[in-house]
């Protein structure tokens, strides 16, 4: 006696086995989609602008002469932004992310306060340089300096750490800090010695992330208002800057004046993949490494 | 205790970055005390903001000061459009100097008043109002004036290229300009279409370089914008030659200059310098007095006709009359 009919059961198979095929395919298509895309534009900006980048440009001083320009004053101001936003957001963004998962009780205020954290992430980063150019350059009359760029920019990336720092803390096992209780230490004691310690790498990748997002950035700084020419190389916190994708910004902008800006456009392009590659690989190491300890 | 070696490392870290960033804090105060001194060297900064269309002459200009003149002075040249940076001018600290492409306006001049700062007007290149088409185009390529006005005029109702003439083709006009942060389309406005309402579906744009786009992309758009954003497209556009009753003139830089044929759409570009502040930091007036000395050396390169040498001189007399 036959308890399978083969026949029928062949029938079905062969159905199914077309069906997980069409949809392996769809899948992969949608895989392969964003990779073509970053594939055409990294050969795309490769081709027009690998041939212009060198010393000269690296180092060079700002020019509207296409064969003279450099970009040692964006990447310059770049740093000087990134020492304002990292000691910032580190702090402000370790502090709330202590604050909330481990002093805060768990009621309606923190839950209210969690929500509008998420929410300030999703905040169009236009938005942060409205309120960046009206607080920080017009309010505290600091004007488009670092500083302020700096603060804005902040404000853009804190939630970026908070939610990383906090996602770090939540998993740093419960017995590692019941255990330091047992031993009788305070709260503090706790924090800065078991839980910050076993958390330090979540937060550090969190912090790496934001940094580089902060390096992306453009929107807020053309709202702070960023010199379309600014020669001189920033020296300080205080000074006026520029920074590599408003320059990759205005040298768009300006192809339609002198055709060469947009070769220069694609190596200053080059130039920011480049600087965020190295950010990226570092915080994937730093989680690498650190990441099973426990 | 690992995490002890990471916090100090960030702490230092953070304190170094700070300490030399504060370093330079004394930088303008500096600039200022150089007045008195033999040397001829200055420092501290100019700001400028104002015109798209006076960017690439200014840009330049400041440019080669800071190259040739005075290396340690930062000039720096930013262009939200005349209207807006008539603002960023006009305020307590404000910028020093205000690039126009069109004259000041009263309430601006009386706002000036208020705060009770005097402005100098300096009038730096002749630029003309030039009509864009697509390469493409082979039947507008002339236009009597009356024409053109009627293609950006509400009231007339010209909707297809047919209306204007019945061989032009049977295609929707699509206007394009840039926007009212402009003082090339407060000119337009105000002296060419005499405030009379321009017509609803015109494209504004705050960028040049989208305009230039935008027509090169469009056999039946037409555009409006400055000599020089023509000059460096011409690969891509194609200028309107136009009729003003003696046939069809093209736009170019002898017909542009002072009583060229050109001249109903031509118009003076400017810059407007606070006087106050130039009387304070004397690298602001050096820097007006450069201006003014080379601004018709780089005004052909950049699209603009430049002024009359006498014209030039006034200012220039002007100028050094601030000197104390």
């Amino acid at each position: 006696m036959k308890y399978v009919h083969t026949a029928q059961v062949q029938n079905k198979l062969n159905m199914r086995l077309i069906k997980n095929n069409i949809s392996k395919i769809i899948f992969f298509l949608s895989t392969i989609f964003g990779l073509i895309m970053l594939g055409i534009l990294i050969a795309r900006v490769l081709i027009q602008g690998i041939d212009w980048i060198n010393m000269d440009f690296i180092t060079g001083k700002l020019s509207t002469q296409a064969d003279k320009a450099g970009i040692m004053g964006a990447i310059l101001g770049t740093f000087w932004l990134m020492v304002v936003v990292a000691p910032v957001t580190m702090f402000l963004g370790v502090g709330t992310a202590i604050y909330l998962e481990l002093y805060a009780k768990k009621g309606r205020l923190q839950a209210i306060i969690q929500t509008n954290i998420s929410n300030l992430a999703g905040v169009p980063s236009i938005v942060y340089g409205i309120l960046g150019l009206t607080i920080f350059v017009r309010a505290m009359e600091l004007g488009n300096i670092v500083f302020a760029g700096g603060l804005t920019m902040s404000l853009l990336v804190l939630p970026i750490v908070v939610v990383a720092s906090q996602e770090a803390i939540r998993s740093v096992p419960q017995h590692l800090s019941e255990a330091s209780y047992g031993m009788g230490a305070t709260k503090w004691q706790t924090i800065k010695n078991i839980i910050l310690p076993a958390a330090l790498p979540g937060i550090l990748t969190g912090a790496i992330l934001s940094l580089s997002r902060a390096i992306g950035e453009t929107a807020p700084l053309v709202v702070i208002g960023i010199p379309a020419l600014l020669i001189p190389f920033p020296g300080g916190i205080t000074d006026r800057f520029t920074v590599l994708p408003m320059q990759i910004y205005y040298w768009t902008l300006d192809s339609s004046l002198t055709a060469e800006y947009a070769n220069l456009a694609a190596a200053t392009i080059i130039v920011l993949l480049f600087v965020l590659l190295i950010l990226n690989s570092a915080a994937v190491i730093i989680r690498n490494k650190f990441q099973k300890r426990f | 205790m690992n995490f002890k070696k990471y916090f100090v490392f960030f702490v230092l870290i953070s304190f170094a970055m700070i300490l030399t960033a504060c370093g330079n804090d004394s930088k303008d105060e500096e600039g200022n005390k150089a007045k008195g001194k033999e040397s001829n060297e200055l420092e501290g900064s100019v700001a400028i903001d104002g015109s798209g269309t006076v960017y690439p002459l200014m840009s330049k200009l400041a440019e080669e000061y800071m190259v040739n003149e005075q290396e340690n002075v930062s000039v720096e040249v930013s262009r939200a459009g005349t209207s807006a940076g008539f603002k960023k001018f006009l305020a307590e600290d404000g910028t020093d100097f205000n690039d126009a492409s069109r004259q000041i306006k009263d309430e601006e001049a009386k706002k000036a008043e208020e705060l009770g700062m005097e402005v100098k007007e300096l009038k730096v290149a002749l630029d003309g109002l030039t009509f864009v088409v697509h390469p493409d185009n082979d039947w507008a390529t002339e236009l009597t004036e009356k024409d053109l006005k009627k293609i950006f005029l509400k009231d007339e109702n010209i909707e297809k290229w047919s209306d204007i003439d019945p061989e032009f083709p049977d295609e929707k006009i699509n206007t394009y300009g840039p926007n009212e942060n402009h003082g090339t389309y407060e000119f337009f406005y105000e002296n060419i279409l005499e405030e009379k309402d321009l017509v609803s579906d015109i494209n504004l744009q705050q960028e040049y370089s989208t305009l230039v786009n935008l027509i090169s992309e469009d056999v039946n758009g037409i555009a409006f914008f400055g000599f020089g954003y023509y000059v460096n497209n011409q690969d891509k556009l194609q200028a309107v030659h136009v009729d003003f009753g003696d046939g069809p003139v093209e736009p170019s830089i002898d017909t542009i200059a002072e009583d060229g044929d050109y001249a109903p759409f031509t118009r003076p570009v400017f810059t407007y310098l606070n006087v106050d502040q130039a009387k304070e930091k004397p690298q602001v007036l050096d820097y007006a007095i450069y201006v003014m000395n080379h601004v018709n050396e780089f005004a052909g390169e950049t699209g603009f006709a430049p002024l009359p040498e006498e014209e030039v001189q006034e200012y220039v007399d002007f100028l050094e009359g601030l000197k104390e």
